[in-house]
C-alpha cells in the first residue's frame, strides 16, 4: 500500500506517495525525475546510485524510500549553484575524470563527502573513499587527481 | 568572436585535391576537456535508461533459468491477472515470436529450446517497473531440463550433451606459413606451454536496454548502443519495416566495450510490446541478465610451441586454441591467433583454432577480441624464450619487430610502425634495465618481492575506413553544427570531432555544436568499435570542413570578383593573396547571409592500397608479491602507444588508464564462473562475486606515453585507433612481472591469492 | 525481483519486538544485507520492521568497569572511526574498516553485520539449497572456491561473511539480545549456529528477538589485537582467509590469547589449536611455524578451496611476525 512521505532532496521538501518495497533510487528517478542518480546493479555493488543521506554517501538502491522519510538527501542535481558547477565537478571536467559519465555522479558525491569530512585527504584516503564506486571506462587515476586538485585549492 | 585569434588556419586544397597532413595544429592534440563534460558531471545528460515518455509502460523479460531446456508450456494467466499489466507475449504466437538468428543459426525471440541460461521465454509490459517484474515472475513455465555442457574443454567428448543437433563443433580455422617443423629444427631452444584465460564479462555501468515508441507506423528506439545504424538495420529487418521508418537514437550511453555493438532481442521485444499496447515501452535488463546474455570475452585454452635461435631470432610458432562463443556462433576464437601471426617476425607459423558450442551466453566482441588472450600466451612465451637464451626480454622483442604484416595475404607493409619505438621509449621511460637489475638483485629472504614485466602488441585493425558521411553546417554568424551518426561511447568522439572541425575552420571548438547518433537526423556511420571511430570519422569531418571552406572561398570570389585561387581562408575572413588589403569577413559574405548556412558534406576517403594501418603498443609494469599469502600488488604501469596522431591528450590518457585498468581485471580479478558440475548456471552474476578492479586494485601510477607518428598515408587526420591496443598486453605484462618477482609462471588467469598461495607453497616445498 | 511486504517503523523497542514476533517479519536496520535478500527473494517476508529510528540503540558508551557498550544500530563506519575502539579494540576497528565499501559501511550496522545472511552464491542464487530448506548443498560438489574448510558438519559449506564478528569474538565480547522474554546476553563466540546444530539459521536469535548491543570487556594494556583479511579484491570483498588475534603479551611472550578465523567456517572459527600453540610461548620462528601448522590442522578442504591451507598458514605467519616485530619495537 502506498504511503505519503516527505523527502528532503537538495534542500527542497517533496511529498511523494511510495510503495513499501520501493527503493530510494527509483523514487528519485521515477517520482522526482532526478535521473542523475544512476542505476547500475540494484544490490549495492557499483555505487552508481550513490546519494548523500544525512551527510554520508550511501547506495540509494539499498535504501527503502520509506526509510528515507524525514532525512536529508543530496543528489548530483543539487551540487550546482547559481555560481556554477561545484569545484569538484569543475575538477572532473578539467582533469578529464570522465568517460562515459555513468559513474560520475556517484563518484563526485563520494568525493565531495570525503572532502567535506577531510579537506586534505591523502591519495590512499581518496582511493579508499571511492572504492565503492566502480568505473569500467577510464580507471580511477584521473578521478583521484580531480579530487586531489580540489583539496589543494 | 567565434574564431581563434592569431592562429594560422590550414591551407584549403583546391577541389579534387586531397588535403595534406596538418603541418602544425593548434587545437588537435592538445589536452581539451570534453564538449559534453558539463552534462556528464551535472547529472543532466539523459542516457537512454533515464528516458521517461508520457504514458510510458515498463517491459520485463522472463529468462530461462536453465542452461539447456525445452519450454514445454508457458502459462501467462497469473501474469495477466494483476490489474495494471498491459501485455504479455511469449513463444508460439507468430505475430510476436519472430525469427531471430545468431549469424546463420536460426532461432526465435522466445525459443522452444533454450540453449543458454538467460534466453528470453516471455515478456510483459505493465504500468510500473515493479509491476512489470512482478508480472514476469508470475509467468509459469514448464521446462524440460536437458543435459548441458558448460565447459568447452568437455564439449568435444563423445558423451558430451549436444548444444545443437549437429554436435558441438562449430569450426576449426587453420593458418600456416613456412614450415614449422623446419623452424623448430633450426631453433636452438624450443619451448611448449599450455595457457588459459578465463571468460570475462563486459558489464558496462549502464545496463543494456531501450525505450521503444510507435508514432503511427514509425518506430523510434532510444537505446544504449555503440551504433544506432546497426540497431536500425536489424530492427527493420526483423520487423519487416523500411529503414526510413525505424529511428534509433543513442545520444549518451554508459559504456559498451563491444557488448553494445549489435542488436539484441530486447529491442525487438520492446517494439512488439509497444505495438501491442499502443504506448511507449521502456525495457532495461537487470544486471544479472547482462551477465548471462549480453556477451563475454570467451575463455581461451591455448598451447604455444615456439623456437628461437641463440641470437634471439624467432624460428617457429605453433599455436592451437580451443575456444567457445557459447551456445550460438559468436566468434569463440575470433582473432585469437592474430598476434601469433602478425606481431613478431617469424618465418614459420601454424595456428589451429577450434570453436565449440557450450550451453552458455553467446560471446560478443570485447575490447580487442581475441588479442589479450593471445598476448597472455605469446608474451609469456617470449619471456620464457628470452630467459632460456639469456637475453633481455626487450632485446628479444626488438630483434623480431616486423615492418610489414606477415599475417596478411601479400605481406603489405604497415603505413607506420612504431613498435620498435614503443619498446625503446617505453624501456627508457620506465627505467627497465635498472628495474630489472634491482629485482634480480633483491634479497631472497624478504616476503615482499618485486618484479617487472613487459609485453607488446599490435591491433588487428584500428585504421578505420569508409563508409562515413558527415555534414558540417556553417551558420551565418560563423558558428557551426556538425552532424554525424557515430556514437560517443565515452571515448570522447564528439570532443575530438569538434576539435578537428575547429582546427580546419579556425573556429573555437565550443562554437561547434554536435548532433550525433540518431538515424533520423544524422548521417550514416558504422558502430563505434574496433578502435576505428576516430580514424574513420576524423578524416570525414576534416573533409566536410574543407568543403565548407571551398564553398566560402567560391562565394567570396564571386563577391570580390577575384579568382578563387587568389583567395585564402584565414578563419575569420578571406583574404586576397595578391592584394592583402582586399578581404572580407566570413560573416559579411552576402552569399552566406542569403543562404543562412553553408553546408559541407564530408566523406571518408579510401585507405591506402597495398598497405595496412595498425596501431602498436608496449607496456611495462612493476608488481609486488607477498610470498606468504600470494597477494599481488600492481605498483606502476607505463604504456607506450603508437596510434598515429594524438588527437586529444586528455582523452588519450583516459583511454590508456582505462585500458590498463581493464587489462588488470583480466590479469588479476575477473572470471566468469559456471556451475559446470551440476546445474551449469553462472554463479557469479553480480559485481561482488564477479570482481571488477576497484580504485584500490590498480596502481596510482599509470602513465601513457604517445609515440606520435602522424600517419599521413593512413588518412587525412593522421590518427589511428587507441582504445583496444592499450588493453592487449596488460595482463601478459603483469604475468611476466609476477614471474620476475617470484619465479612462478602463472599460465592460467586470473593471478590471485587462490592460485599464488598454492603455487608459492609448492615452490617452497620443492626448495 | 523485489518482494512485497508491509513496512512499519516502530517508535519503541518494545513495539519493534511485538512486530518481530509475527510470522514473516524481518528486522530492518541499515538494510544493506536485507534489501539484497529481498530483491533476490532469498527468503519470504511479509513485514519489514524498520528500527533505524530507535536512536537509543545507536552509539558507543563507556560502561561501569571500563568496558564499552556499542549499540546495535551503530554503523560500521562509526565503529571503524571511533577513537576508543581504534585505541583499545584495534581488531574491531580494523575488522570494521575491512567491511564491504564506504557506502555500505555508512549504511550497515553492527547488529546487521553480526546477523547477516551468508554470501554463498548458491544460497543467494536460484538454488533451493539445504540452508533454504532443500536437501542438497550445491557447494559441496560445485564451485566451492570461496567456501569453508572447517565446521561444515558435512551439511552446509558457507563461510560466515562478517569481519566484525571474529574481532568481537577474539575480544571476548558479549552480545546483548532483547526479545519478548526480556534481555539476555551471550558471548559473541557462541552467537552463531553451526550447521550441524541447525542448518536453517545463522544465529541463536529466537523469534521476536533482536541484537540490541554488544559489550566489550574493559581494555587491558597488555592486550594487542589485530584483524587481517586476505581477499581476491581490495574493496567490497569477503575474506578468503582472515584472522582476528587478541593476544595478551608480556614483551614478546604470549601470556594468553584468542584467535578467531574468518573465511574458514560457517561461523567465526575460534582456533583453539593456534591458541594452545602460542600460549606461554615467545613468538620466535619455531612457535610461529608451529602456529601456522596448527591453524589448518583438521581442516577438510573441498575440491576448489585447497589453497586456503597455505593461505591461512601464510597469513598466521605474517600476523604473528608482525606482532612479534611490533612487540620488539615497543620493548
Amino acid at each position: 500500500m502506498k504511503k505519503l512521505i516527505t523527502l528532503t532532496v537538495n534542500g527542497k521538501s517533496h511529498e511523494v506517495a511510495v510503495e513499501p518495497n520501493e527503493t530510494l533510487t527509483d523514487t528519485l528517478r521515477y517520482r522526482l525525475g532526478l535521473t542523475g542518480t544512476k542505476k547500475g546493479c540494484e544490490v549495492g555493488d557499483c555505487g552508481s546510485c550513490t546519494v548523500v543521506m544525512d551527510g554520508k554517501p550511501v547506495n540509494s538502491c539499498l535504501v527503502l524510500a520509506m526509510q528515507a522519510a524525514g532525512r536529508t538527501i543530496e543528489t548530483i542535481e543539487g551540487m550546482e549553484t547559481e555560481k556554477g558547477l561545484h569545484p569538484l565537478q569543475e575538477a572532473f571536467v578539467e582533469k578529464g575524470a570522465i568517460q562515459c559519465g555513468f559513474c560520475s555522479p556517484g563518484m563526485i558525491l563520494s568525493g565531495k563527502s570525503l572532502l567535506e569530512k577531510n579537506p586534505n585527504p591523502s591519495e590512499a584516503e581518496i582511493r579508499g573513499a571511492i572504492s565503492g564506486n566502480l568505473c569500467r571506462c577510464t580507471g580511477y587515476q584521473k578521478i583521484v587527481e580531480a579530487i586531489q586538485s580540489v583539496k589543494s585549492e | 568572436m567565434y574564431y581563434t585569434e592569431g592562429l594560422p588556419v590550414p591551407e584549403t586544397p583546391s577541389p579534387g585535391e586531397t588535403p595534406g597532413p596538418w603541418e602544425r595544429t593548434d587545437v588537435v592534440g592538445k589536452p581539451r576537456p570534453r564538449v559534453d563534460a558539463y552534462e556528464r558531471v551535472s547529472g543532466t545528460a539523459v542516457y537512454p535508461s533515464d528516458i521517461v515518455l508520457p504514458r510510458m509502460l515498463y517491459g520485463a523479460i522472463l529468462r530461462c533459468p536453465h542452461p539447456h531446456a525445452q519450454v514445454k508450456k508457458v502459462d501467462t494467466t497469473a501474469a495477466e491477472a494483476p490489474p495494471r499489466v498491459r501485455a504479455v507475449i511469449g513463444p508460439g504466437d507468430p505475430k510476436t515470436d519472430l525469427p531471430w538468428s545468431f549469424r546463420d543459426v536460426k532461432t526465435t525471440l522466445f525459443p522452444k529450446t533454450c540453449r543458454f541460461e538467460g534466453e528470453p521465454v516471455a515478456a510483459v509490459a505493465a504500468e510500473t517497473l515493479y509491476q512489470a517484474w512482478d508480472a514476469a515472475g508470475a509467468v509459469r513455465v514448464d521446462y524440460k531440463v536437458l543435459p548441458h555442457v558448460s565447459d568447452e574443454r568437455r564439449a568435444l567428448e563423445k558423451d558430451a550433451p549436444k548444444v545443437h543437433e549437429n554436435g558441438n563443433k562449430l569450426k576449426t580455422d587453420t593458418y600456416s606459413r613456412g614450415d614449422v617443423e623446419k623452424g623448430f629444427f633450426e631453433a636452438d631452444v624450443v619451448l611448449e606451454q599450455h595457457y588459459r584465460t578465463e571468460a570475462e564479462v563486459h558489464t558496462p555501468l549502464e545496463l543494456h536496454g531501450c525505450v521503444a515508441n510507435w508514432d503511427g507506423d514509425v518506430l523510434t528506439i532510444w537505446e544504449s548502443t555503440q551504433g544506432v545504424y546497426a540497431v536500425q538495420s536489424r530492427v527493420a529487418e526483423v520487423l519487416g519495416l523500411p529503414l526510413s521508418k525505424v529511428r534509433v537514437i543513442g545520444h549518451y550511453m554508459g559504456g559498451g566495450f563491444g557488448s553494445k555493438l549489435q542488436t539484441s532481442r530486447y529491442s525487438i521485444v520492446a517494439a512488439l510490446l509497444a505495438k501491442k499496447t499502443g504506448r511507449p515501452v521502456k525495457s532495461f535488463l537487470p544486471r544479472e541478465a547482462t551477465f548471462l546474455a549480453m556477451g563475454n570475452r570467451p575463455p581461451s585454452n591455448m598451447t604455444l610451441k615456439a623456437g628461437v635461435k641463440k641470437d634471439g631470432t624467432l624460428t617457429a610458432l605453433s599455436f592451437t586454441c580451443l575456444g567457445t562463443g557459447g551456445a550460438y556462433p559468436a566468434g569463440g576464437t575470433s582473432l585469437v591467433d592474430w598476434q601469433i601471426r602478425d606481431l613478431y617476425l617469424c618465418p614459420h607459423v601454424r595456428t589451429e583454432c577450434t570453436d565449440v558450442y557450450i550451453n552458455a551466453g553467446p560471446a560478443r566482441p570485447f575490447r580487442a577480441p581475441g588479442h589479450p588472450q593471445c598476448s597472455w600466451a605469446l608474451e609469456q612465451m617470449l619471456d620464457a624464450l628470452a630467459e632460456a637464451i639469456g637475453m633481455d626480454p626487450v632485446a628479444l622483442r626488438l630483434k623480431n619487430v616486423p615492418d610489414y604484416s606477415q599475417g596478411r595475404e601479400g605481406n603489405p607493409p604497415y603505413t607506420t610502425t612504431g613498435l620498435k619505438q614503443c619498446f625503446k621509449e617505453g624501456a627508457r621511460r620506465f627505467g627497465w634495465e635498472k628495474a630489472r637489475r634491482k629485482t634480480a638483485g633483491q634479497e631472497k629472504k624478504g616476503h615482499l618481492r618485486r618484479g617487472v614485466g613487459m609485453a607488446g602488441s599490435v591491433w588487428f585493425v584500428g585504421g578505420g575506413g569508409p563508409p562515413s558521411t558527415v555534414i558540417l553546417k556553417l551558420f551565418s554568424d560563423g558558428s557551426a553544427n556538425l552532424n554525424m551518426g557515430a556514437s560517443d561511447i565515452g571515448t570522447g568522439t564528439k570532443t575530438v570531432m569538434a576539435m578537428v572541425a575547429a582546427e580546419e575552420l579556425g573556429l573555437r571548438p565550443e562554437m561547434i555544436r554536435i548532433e550525433h547518433a540518431d538515424t533520423g537526423t544524422t548521417q550514416y556511420a558504422t558502430p563505434s568499435g574496433g578502435s576505428k571511430t576516430v580514424p574513420t570519422e576524423a578524416p570525414t569531418v576534416r573533409d566536410a570542413a574543407v568543403q565548407v571552406k571551398r564553398r566560402l572561398l567560391q562565394m567570396a570570389a564571386e563577391e570580390m570578383d577575384l579568382p578563387v585561387e587568389d583567395l585564402r581562408y584565414t578563419g575569420d575572413d578571406i583574404v586576397s593573396r595578391s592584394r592583402p588589403d582586399r578581404r572580407i569577413r566570413i560573416v559579411d559574405i552576402s552569399g552566406l547571409k542569403r543562404q543562412g548556412v553553408v553546408v559541407g558534406v564530408g566523406h571518408r576517403g579510401p585507405n591506402p592500397e597495398k598497405k595496412t594501418v595498425n596501431p602498436f603498443c608496449a607496456q611495462f609494469c612493476e608488481v609486488e608479491v607477498n610470498t606468504r599469502t600470494g597477494e599481488l600488488r600492481i605498483l606502476r604501469f607505463l604504456s607506450t602507444n603508437e596510434s598515429g596522431r594524438v588527437m586529444n591528450r586528455l582523452t588519450f590518457d583516459s583511454q590508456v588508464i582505462g585500458g590498463v585498468t581493464m587489462g588488470i581485471g583480466l590479469a588479476a580479478t575477473e572470471m566468469r564462473i559456471l556451475d559446470a558440475n551440476r546445474t551449469g548456471k553462472m554463479v557469479n552474476r553480480n559485481w561482488h562475486d564477479y570482481k571488477l578492479p576497484t580504485s584500490l586494485d590498480v596502481p596510482a601510477d599509470i602513465v601513457g606515453v604517445p609515440i606520435e607518428m602522424p600517419d599521413a598515408e593512413a588518412n587525412i587526420s593522421g590518427a589511428k585507433g587507441l582504445g583496444e591496443p592499450v588493453t592487449i598486453p596488460t595482463a601478459a605484462a603483469v604475468a611476466n612481472a609476477v614471474y620476475d618477482a617470484v619465479g612462478i609462471r602463472i599460465t592460467e588467469s586470473p593471478i590471485n591469492p587462490l592460485k599464488l598461495s598454492s603455487l608459492l607453497e609448492q615452490q617452497k616445498k620443492e626448495g | 525481483m523485489m518482494a512485497h511486504f508491509s513496512y512499519v517503523r516502530p517508535r519503541s523497542l518494545k513495539e519493534a519486538i511485538g512486530h518481530l514476533a509475527e510470522n514473516g517479519a524481518r528486522v530492518h536496520a541499515g538494510g544493506t544485507d536485507l534489501l539484497g535478500c529481498l530483491r533476490d527473494q532469498v527468503f519470504d517476508v511479509r513485514k519489514v520492521v524498520s528500527i533505524s529510528g530507535l536512536s537509543a540503540m545507536r552509539g558507543v558508551e563507556q560502561v561501569a568497569g571500563g568496558g564499552l557498550r556499542i549499540g546495535a544500530l551503530t554503523t560500521i563506519a562509526e565503529i571503524s572511526e571511533h577513537p576508543l575502539i581504534r585505541k583499545h579494540y584495534t581488531a574491531l576497528a580494523q575488522g570494521a574498516s575491512e567491511v564491504a565499501s564506504p557506502q555500505l559501511r555508512n549504511q550497515g550496522t553492527l547488529g546487521g553485520n553480526l546477523c547477516q545472511k551468508p554470501r554463498c552464491w548458491y544460497y543467494r542464487g536460484e538454488f533451493h539449497c539445504m540452508r533454504k530448506g532443500g536437501d542438497v548443498c550445491y557447494a559441496a560438489g560445485g564451485e566451492n572456491q570461496f567456501h569453508c574448510i572447517f565446521g561444515s558438519g558435512g551439511r552446509c559449506f558457507i563461510v560466515h561473511p562478517s569481519d566484525t564478528a571474529p574481532a568481537l569474538s577474539a575480544l571476548d565480547a558479549q552480545v546483548e539480545i532483547t526479545g519478548p522474554g526480556g534481555l539476555r546476553t551471550m558471548p559473541v563466540e557462541n552467537f552463531h549456529v553451526h550447521p550441524e546444530d541447525d542448518v536453517l539459521r545463522e544465529t541463536w536469535l529466537e523469534r521476536g528477538e533482536i541484537v540490541t548491543a554488544v559489550r566489550l570487556p574493559a581494555p587491558q594494556a597488555s592486550l594487542k589485537s589485530t584483524y587481517r583479511k586476505i581477499r581476491a579484491r581490495r574493496a567490497w570483498d569477503f575474506a578468503l582467509a582472515g584472522a582476528a588475534l587478541a593476544l595478551e603479551l608480556d614483551g614478546d611472550r604470549v601470556v594468553d590469547g584468542r584467535v578467531v578465523l574468518s573465511g574458514a567456517a560457517p561461523v567465526p572459527w575460534r582456533s583453539l589449536l593456534v591458541e594452545d600453540t602460542i600460549r606461554g610461548k615467545t613468538l620466535d620462528d619455531r612457535t610461529i611455524d608451529a602456529a601456522a601448522d596448527a591453524v589448518v590442522k583438521g581442516a577438510r578442504p573441498l575440491a576448489k578451496n585447497k589453497y586456503k591451507l597455505p593461505l591461512f598458514r601464510g597469513m598466521i605467519q605474517e600476523e604473528l611476525r608482525r606482532i612479534h616485530q611490533s612487540a620488539g619495537a615497543d620493548g
